[in-house]
């Protein structure tokens, strides 16, 4: 089976697993026992804390471990700000998007800024509403996971607290984590990581918190991660965490650039009069989204896994949700949004694989168009 | 004093000579529903009787009982000997939580039995009245209703519900029928009336890989297996109906689409029915549902076989036929999003009236022999 739907998950990676299989066998302790041993396992988790912290050279923040990226999100969307103002944009994860509309639904002022055709936020729509308006706490995604366009979360946070040093920003990293070289700035008060889209277990995510940024937990309980987020700590997923982050920090850029030269040859080799590209050139090399025009994504997607290669979809044969939200915001139509599908690149993936992919692609989109169109 | 469960059924009272034919399916069935549950199973005069079960199990048999096709009522019921005194214990602990009015009801099987059915009863009565001091009598409007039942091998049940489940015939006893089902709110409730008036089912799917995906096919899975339920297991044979709708859309005019494919399943349904000896063929159409559902599409359809095509939902209105998917539960699955047939094949205007001199011009331009022949070549069978 040929695997390019890395932005969903990833393979665990094997070795981290055995790895931590031996750690575990010694170190299951409860980290909140007050005897040695469960201090020994507390005194590990925060050198697991350090290691986000240290790949992404924060020197102002904490981590708090959670069980996901969702968890992450909802954590800072409903934790950090009651009542006020939110702002978001239109192609933000479904935990984040969610939250906004539950916001929205308390009768909260919520607004979600528009985005441009690659699926990066319209960042001239979010400053001109800042200046307008009051904000008490904004949510943005660092790699749409649809498009995998790039907001520079950095330089956004940055001028959005020269406007209103109040405002609060969470960014969505589980996209970016791992896979694009980044320093997390001050300005960034919550960060929300995931561990199974870099080779990690599911049932394990982190939210990166600035110290002084208030947080009030959604779980509550025997106080876990400084009361933030009650719930023993799954340390044997965040020993498996903790590794493979270190692995992925290690090639960060060795990583980048082969992935890159995958999405290159898959942009490339297909065939342009079948295939639309959604995603620009300046997207994150690991996701390519793009549009068999006239066609159901659905249906290339169950071609391509008769054929053993496993893509995302963007669109769905079912009436209900057929399009995606995200690529609707960026503006398309619905000939284009009916056959978005999403291709996503690991380090593992081969460029034997890459060719094999664009032939089956472009083989399939050709007989498809042929019945369709008669 | 023993737990045990009484099971009665109905319609087989009805039946003559034929009588012990339906009573050994009805027991045949309830056994393998509970084939794997520790009991006893014990048949007695129009009923039977489960007991020696563990406590815990008591809700795991009653739900297998409420899909057994041919069980009327069941009570839960306390047996003892034909001894007064123990027959009166029972029904205090049978009693000893209730509040309100009620009445006893005695039945002597056994004759020979005193005092007699109306002492016995005021004689319970008085003893109830006396250890539960939230009862009172009113043997006209009771709220509940104490039976005792004096059976002639010495044994007595008593208690205070009657329960109604299904009722229907036996599965097996009105022969076989093959099930065209697709992942809809309908197909699943032709499947469980069918059952319930007694005939066997096995199931077609017709599969659009990869028009629509393994979810849908899942969705079918699940559906069928919910069916099975009422029918004591079920078979799943699916078709994969890729080539057809290609050869059809690609060939004949847009508007035939639905009509041409249902013309297709039918004789492939008819086709495997011979195969695995199924003597009809069961639809979940109901009358100007849809366009493929007129009377002029469905003489288009049932016109390509010879064997007889049930249709149990064929006058019966939506919202009906919706409260009965939600009484078997199939309803939240058929509503999940994966369609059976991708909406791609679906013409936007279909013929409503099909006139069948055209459609069967129209049917010429394929080889439906050859069509036939391949998907009956690729039948996955799936037991559930």
């Amino acid at each position: 089976m040929i695997y390019f739907d890395n932005a969903a998950t990833t393979k665990p990676s094997l070795d981290a697993i055995e790895q931590a299989k031996n750690f575990y066998n010694e170190f299951y302790f409860n980290p909140s026992a007050l005897y040695r041993d469960g201090l020994n396992v507390s005194k590990y988790l925060k050198s697991a804390k350090d290691t986000i912290l240290n790949v992404l050279g924060a020197r102002q923040h904490d981590v708090i471990f959670t069980s996901c990226g969702s968890e992450s999100n909802n954590t800072a969307i409903f934790g950090a700000v009651k009542r006020g103002v939110f702002v978001t944009d239109k192609g933000e994860h479904a935990s984040v998007n969610s939250c906004f509309l539950e916001k929205k639904n308390n009768g909260e002022k919520v607004e979600f800024i528009d985005l441009l055709p690659d699926g990066s936020v319209d960042v001239n729509k979010l400053y001109d509403y800042a200046k307008n308006n009051r904000i008490d706490f904004v949510s943005l995604i660092h790699v749409n996971n649809e498009t995998g366009a790039i907001n520079d979360v950095n330089k956004i946070s940055e001028h959005l607290k020269k406007l209103n040093s109040k405002i609060l920003i969470h960014v969505d990293g589980v996209q970016a984590f791992g896979k694009i070289a980044f320093s997390l700035s001050d300005s960034i008060d919550y960060y929300s990581i995931s561990a199974h889209k870099i080779n990690g277990l599911k049932g394990v995510g982190a939210l990166i918190k600035r110290k002084n940024s208030k947080l009030s937990p959604l779980i509550l309980g025997g106080g876990q991660e400084n009361g933030l987020r009650s719930g023993t700590e799954n340390v044997f997923g965040i020993k498996v965490f903790d590794l493979v982050t270190k692995e992925h920090y290690y090639n960060i850029k060795n990583n980048f650039e082969y992935v890159q030269t995958l999405n290159n040859t898959v942009r490339n080799g297909l065939d342009k009069e079948l295939f639309n590209i959604i995603s620009s050139d300046n997207c994150s090399p690991y996701i390519l989204s793009i549009s068999a025009v006239g066609l159901r994504g659905e249906v290339i997607m169950h071609s391509l896994e008769e054929k053993g290669i496993l893509v995302g979809n963007g669109s769905a044969c079912s009436s209900k949700n057929r399009f995606s939200r995200v690529i609707e915001a960026c503006g398309y139509d619905n000939n284009v949004l009916d056959g978005v599908i999403r291709i996503s690149f690991s380090q593992d993936n081969t460029a034997q694989e890459a060719e094999y992919l664009i032939n089956s692609l472009n083989e399939i989109a050709r007989k498809l168009k042929g019945i369709m169109t008669k | 004093m023993k737990n045990a469960i009484i099971l009665r059924y109905c319609e087989i009272h009805l039946k003559g000579k034929n009588r012990g034919y339906f009573e050994k399916l009805l027991k045949e069935n309830v056994k393998k529903s509970l084939r794997g549950i520790n009991h006893t199973f014990n048949v007695m005069h129009s009923r039977y009787l489960i007991e020696d079960f563990e406590d815990s199990d008591y809700s795991l048999i009653t739900s297998k009982i409420e899909k057994i096709a041919g069980i009327h009522t069941y009570s839960r019921c306390y047996v003892v000997d034909n001894v007064l005194e123990e027959i009166v214990k029972a029904c205090i602990v049978l009693c000893s939580d209730k509040i309100g009015t009620f009445k006893v009801e005695t039945n002597r099987a056994d004759k020979t039995f005193e005092p007699n059915s109306v002492q016995t009863s005021a004689y319970i009565g008085g003893r109830l009245l006396e250890s539960n001091q939230s009862l009172s009598v009113d043997v006209r409007n009771p709220d509940f209703t104490v039976y005792v039942d004096i059976r002639e091998d010495g044994k007595t049940f008593v208690y205070t519900e009657l329960i109604h489940t299904l009722s229907g015939m036996p599965v097996g006893s009105a022969g076989k029928g093959l099930l065209l089902i697709s992942g809809g709110i309908d197909s699943p409730v032709a499947g469980y009336l069918t059952a319930k008036r007694g005939m066997k089912l096995d199931c077609l799917h017709f599969h659009s890989f990869p028009y629509t995906g393994e979810a849908a096919k899942e969705k079918v899975i699940e559906l069928t297996k919910m069916v099975g339920e009422y029918n004591g297991g079920i078979n799943l044979y699916v078709v994969s109906f890729t080539q057809i709708q290609e050869a059809i859309h690609e060939n004949c005019p847009e508007e035939f689409m639905i009509t041409l494919m249902r013309r297709f399943m039918m004789r492939i349904a008819e086709r495997l029915s011979k195969k695995i000896g199924s003597q009809a063929i069961i639809t979940g159409e109901s009358l100007g549902q849809v366009a493929s559902q007129t009377i002029e599409s469905i003489t288009s359809s049932n016109s390509v076989v010879t064997m007889p095509v049930l249709r149990p939902l064929i006058m019966f209105d939506k919202n009906d036929i919706i409260d009965i998917s939600r009484k078997i539960s199939t309803y939240e699955t058929s509503i999940l999003p994966y369609e059976d047939c991708c909406t791609v094949f679906l013409p936007k205007f279909p013929a409503i009236k099909p006139n069948l001199e055209k459609v069967i011009k129209a049917e010429q331009k394929l080889d439906v022999e050859e069509l036939i022949e391949q998907a009956m070549q690729n039948i996955e069978k799936i037991e559930l």
